[in-house]
């Protein structure tokens, strides 16, 4: 059976490339057989077009539709979720690619492929997919065009072209638009990707850390205001861990508070908690590009108050946003480096959750805390003590020895040989066997100055554990037994530290970060990196930046700078394609000689003599010598000079010829009445 | 009441258009004479845009904001794109070949253009004929044709033509509606009649009437072919003509006692005027195909016997204007 309507064969050419693009774009969330499934659609519509293969039968077809669902639904086990949705929108899709019938199904299959290219960008948002993605958008665009070209247009180039150009076009305004358009939160709840937290997670045991320090992949970017502070002022706080159980630290919820709600969000006023901190002198004001972690937990440096609204303020200092980061977030924080945080008293509750330690593990170190206690009953002197123990007797490594049961002991007084996380444990441990109310702190430390841009690079072998102790009268006080062992760690940067050591990024052994010491290979990272940072932040957190570049933009943002924006840059926008459309409309392609035909032409038809459509010229000069005899003269000379330009061999100088005798020919209407 | 409500609004319509775009010889396509208005592809576009808005709005994905706007874009582009392929293009209302009532008369259009632009797949159209749909190239001069059926003999001027085009994306469309003061003229229905076995011949003055038979049985002249009918001599069967499968037909031969032959008016009694000319026309064309010279005559004309293509038109167009005002019409 031959269709009734039959999609012209360029179009055809580029509706079916646009969907094996888009196969292979979604090639890597898509469950094989689905991929497969477009193949084979559009292969048989090759078939079908070269008039080999039959249309499949309607039952054929339905049972196809049915088995996709069903292969969809035991393949992810549900429907909503946007994996399961893309893979439903895709065998819908192939499957219409064998029922072109119609040219509403040739529309319907074009615009699917709009929708489902497009939707790569929910996937992966780096620079390469998104150039990826825009390149696909070409041959669906000629698809389009094709498909109205007309039967006398079936070159596919041709169409390419149109759609090239109209693409390129549409790109200025394309521009003005992401600058200006506004940005409205998500409307209703949507099914979050549920996948594996990258970076530091929300518990800590021995070797967590240390297995970071094996990845040169990037945290997070901080954009200062100002200048950067000095290395060992740059703690990113992510989690407080209070509660230990032998071995692992975790985070012990929200609860113990009786102050308020557990998080203050920046555009809901502040809870009564937020007056146990006492913030002092000037914040520091930045901006963090978070990558995606699959967490809601935010670094800041202490103690932060969140600029974004998707941000909020936890009971226990740190930042906490609305939804697990899926993608690449950018927020904006304040911070007072010189703060107090609780100074006056500890909530009950948590008072004592400070102090707990499990039962039955440690006994060496608890013994040794009591006693140590009582030699040295002042806080500061206690702790200053136990760190002199770390700079004596220990060594700061990436390659531990593994601990047994109990954990502190065998490290404090065995293996003295740690990352930064033992220190941090051991250090919390014996605090609270002392008495004193402690806890560990989990973030990165210090970051990586970009030479040529004003941003920080926080990598993850940045990650780092330290504590904070709680002292009457002071408040919650940052300690860092690693700078007591390495202070070197602190003051330089991790990289520099660690990478003669052999472990240094051996979870990332194809990483630019390992060839740092090639001085053109290492540019050539910083230089990548700030492009993804520019992407990062004027591309994907824009929303982050656009009422501050507004503001700068416009001077300050009322709806008729907006729209006197939109009216010029949209005009200027759309300037070029004015300027390449209507010049195309008189560009000049015929040559100076046809030029001047028409001037002679529009002379005569001044005079009440049009020339007729497709009249020669020797035809009109003798109609005209009939009507006008008082011009037939200078006619028959002018058109025997055109004749021999256009037809003799010497065309150029009889142009010239031409030229000059237009001049003189000037009809008047007493030539054109002598005749009559 | 609706239906009158709809009458009305028609009939302001037309009277708006024809204010807008009176009837011209030769027109060149501007802003002024073209409307733009998104096609159904372009409002199923729009709905695609507001769904990858929605997307980008819900996901916090500014990628797919760009994505989205680039498309919107591409609209607004298009928008120029669609109006450029008729702008500028110049429509001259051509020749308009005479034809037949029942039949259909054929109006020339010829495009042209100032400029190089290439334009692709306008489509021309008038009420009731299939449109044309032509591609015009930089410089080219193109004349296409419309059949337009026609009913009624006399002159007939062709409704408007709708010029339309969706290029380059086929999510706007834009049109407009041209009424050239083209006129064709049309001739009576032809309706074939036997030849009557007497045609009057010469005036009322010039006695006796000479009798003209139409026969197959003479020698003489051959006048045409009719449809077998029994009886008939088996010598005078066309059988070329019935080997190409185009029935039995009998040779007609006549023996014109004069060289003078009259389609008359009065020849055919008993007839109301149109059935009358459609005979008289359809015999012109008759005669017309062999070198017979032929006159007409008609209640208050006389055309003098002659033969030819020039006369078969003077003959026809009597006909056709017949009872009708004679103006000059545009038969360029």
């Amino acid at each position: 059976m031959r269709p009734l309507w039959q999609i012209p064969r360029n179009s055809l050419f580029w509706l079916l490339l646009s969907v094996v693009i888009s196969i292979a774009l979604h090639l890597e969330h898509l469950p094989p057989w689905v991929a497969l499934a477009g193949i084979v659609a559009t292969l048989w519509q090759i078939q079908l077009y070269r008039e080999r293969w039959r249309q499949p039968g309607r039952l054929l077809k339905w049972s196809l539709a049915g088995a996709c669902a069903g292969g969809l639904f035991l393949h992810y086990g549900r429907m909503n979720g946007l994996e399961p949705m893309v893979a439903l929108l895709f065998s819908g899709y192939s499957l219409k690619l064998l029922e072109l019938h119609h040219k509403r199904d040739a529309l319907v299959l074009i615009y699917l492929s709009y929708l489902i290219i497009i939707l790569q960008s929910l996937f992966s948002t780096t620079i390469v997919s998104s150039f990826l993605v825009l390149i696909a958008l070409l041959p669906v665009t000629a698809a389009l065009v094709a498909m109205h070209g007309g039967a006398e247009n079936t070159r596919p180039v041709a169409a390419l072209r149109t759609g090239l150009a109209m693409l390129l076009q549409a790109i200025p305004l394309m521009l003005v638009m992401f600058i200006v358009m506004p940005r409205i939160g998500s409307l209703w709840a949507i099914p979050q990707k549920t996948s594996g937290t990258t970076g530091v997670s929300d518990s800590m045991s021995p070797g967590d850390m240390t297995r970071l320090g094996r990845s040169g992949k990037i945290a997070f970017r901080v954009e200062f205001d100002g200048p950067i502070p000095a290395q060992s002022q740059l703690y990113w706080r992510g989690l407080v861990f209070s509660g230990f159980d032998g071995r692992r630290w975790d985070q012990q919820g929200p609860w113990g508070y009786n102050d308020g709600k557990f998080l203050q969000w920046s555009d809901q006023g502040l809870e009564a908690w937020d007056s146990v901190i006492k913030r002092r002198g000037e914040p520091l004001s930045y901006r963090v590009t978070l990558e995606a972690t699959n967490s809601p937990w935010l670094f800041a440096l202490s103690t932060p108050l969140p600029q974004s609204s998707t941000v909020a303020l936890s009971r226990d200092f740190r930042l906490v946003s609305k939804n697990p980061v899926n993608a690449k977030l950018q927020y904006s924080v304040k911070s007072w480096l010189n703060n107090q945080l609780e100074p006056e008293s500890l909530v009950g509750w948590r008072h004592k959750l400070e102090l707990a330690l499990p039962s039955g593990f440690n006994p060496k170190t608890r013994e040794i805390a009591e006693q140590w206690r009582e030699q040295t009953p002042d806080t500061l002197a206690l702790i200053n003590r136990l760190l002199a123990l770390y700079n004596q007797e220990f060594i700061y490594t990436l390659r531990p020895p593994a601990l047994g049961k109990h954990t502190v002991d065998e490290f404090l007084w065995g293996t003295k040989k740690g990352f930064c996380e033992f220190y941090a444990s051991s250090f919390v441990f014996f605090m609270r066997a002392a008495g004193v109310p402690a806890r560990v702190v989990v973030g990165y430390q210090g970051g990586e100055r970009h030479p040529t841009e004003n941003y920080l690079l926080v990598h993850q072998y940045d990650a780092h554990a330290w504590a904070e102790v709680w002292i009457q009268g002071s408040g919650w006080l940052r300690v860092d037994p690693t700078a007591a062992v390495a202070p070197e760690r602190i003051e330089m940067s991790f990289a520099d530290l660690f990478s003669e050591q052999a472990d240094f990024l051996s979870a990332s052994p194809f990483a630019l970060e390992r060839l740092r010491h090639i001085q053109w290979l290492n540019n050539l990272r910083l230089k990548l990196d700030s492009l993804d940072y520019a992407w990062a932040k004027w591309v994907l957190g824009y929303e982050n930046v656009q009422n501050d570049f507004l503001l700068s933009l416009l001077g300050a943002i009322n709806p008729q700078r907006i729209a006197l924006f939109l009216l010029l840059a949209g005009g200027i926008a759309l300037l070029p394609i004015f300027i390449m459309l209507y010049l195309s409309r008189d560009k000049n392609t015929r040559d100076e000689l046809d030029r001047l035909f028409l001037q002679y032409c529009s002379r005569l038809e001044k005079m009440g003599l049009p020339r007729r459509p497709g009249e020669g010229a020797r035809d009109f000069a003798q109609r005209i010598s009939r009507c006008a005899p008082g011009l037939a003269e200078a006619v028959e000379h002018l058109t025997g000079i055109y004749e021999s330009a256009r037809y003799g061999e010497e065309g150029g100088t009889e142009v010239k010829a031409f030229k000059t005798a237009l001049k003189g020919f000037k009809p008047s209407r007493e030539e054109l009445l002598s005749s009559t | 009441m609706i239906k009158r409500w709809r009458q009305v609004f028609n009939k302001r319509y037309q009277q708006w258009i024809t204010r807008r775009l009176p009837p011209v010889k030769k027109i060149r396509l501007d802003n002024r004479k073209l409307f733009i208005f998104p096609t159904r592809a372009g409002f199923v576009f729009f709905t695609l845009l507001v769904l990858l808005w929605l997307i980008a709005t819900n996901f916090e994905n500014n990628l797919i904001f760009a994505f989205t706007f680039l498309l919107t874009s591409l609209f607004i582009i298009g928008v120029f794109h669609t109006f450029l392929n008729l702008s500028g293009l110049q429509i001259e209302g051509g020749r308009a070949t005479p034809g037949f009532a029942g039949q259909s008369a054929e109006f020339e259009y010829l495009l042209s253009q100032t400029g190089n632009r290439q334009r692709y797949s306008i489509a021309f159209s008038h009420p009731g004929v299939d449109p044309t749909v032509v591609s015009l190239a930089g410089n080219e001069i193109k004349a296409i044709y419309l059949s337009i059926p026609v009913k009624k003999r006399g002159w007939f001027q062709a409704q408007r033509i709708t010029v339309k085009s969706v290029y380059p994306l086929g999510l706007l469309k834009v049109w407009t509606y041209l009424q050239f003061d083209t006129r064709a003229l049309v001739y009576p229905r032809v309706i074939d009649a036997p030849l009557p076995t007497q045609m009057a011949a010469g005036q009322g003055d010039k006695p006796p009437p000479q009798n003209y038979v139409a026969h197959n049985s003479g020698s003489e002249d051959f006048v045409g072919l009719e449809k077998y009918r029994l009886g008939e001599s088996l010598h005078h069967i066309a059988w070329k003509q019935f080997a190409r499968e185009q029935g039995l037909q009998t040779k007609h031969y006549a023996d014109a006692i004069d060289d003078e032959l009259w389609l008359d008016w009065d020849s055919l009694p008993g007839m109301d005027s149109e059935a009358r000319l459609s005979r008289l026309c359809a015999w012109a064309l008759r005669f017309s195909e062999v070198p017979q010279p032929y006159g007409l005559r008609l209640p208050d004309l006389e055309l003098a016997p002659g033969t030819g293509r020039a006369h078969r038109d003077a003959v026809l167009r009597e006909l056709a204007l017949f009872g009708q005002p004679k103006e000059v019409g545009e038969q360029a």
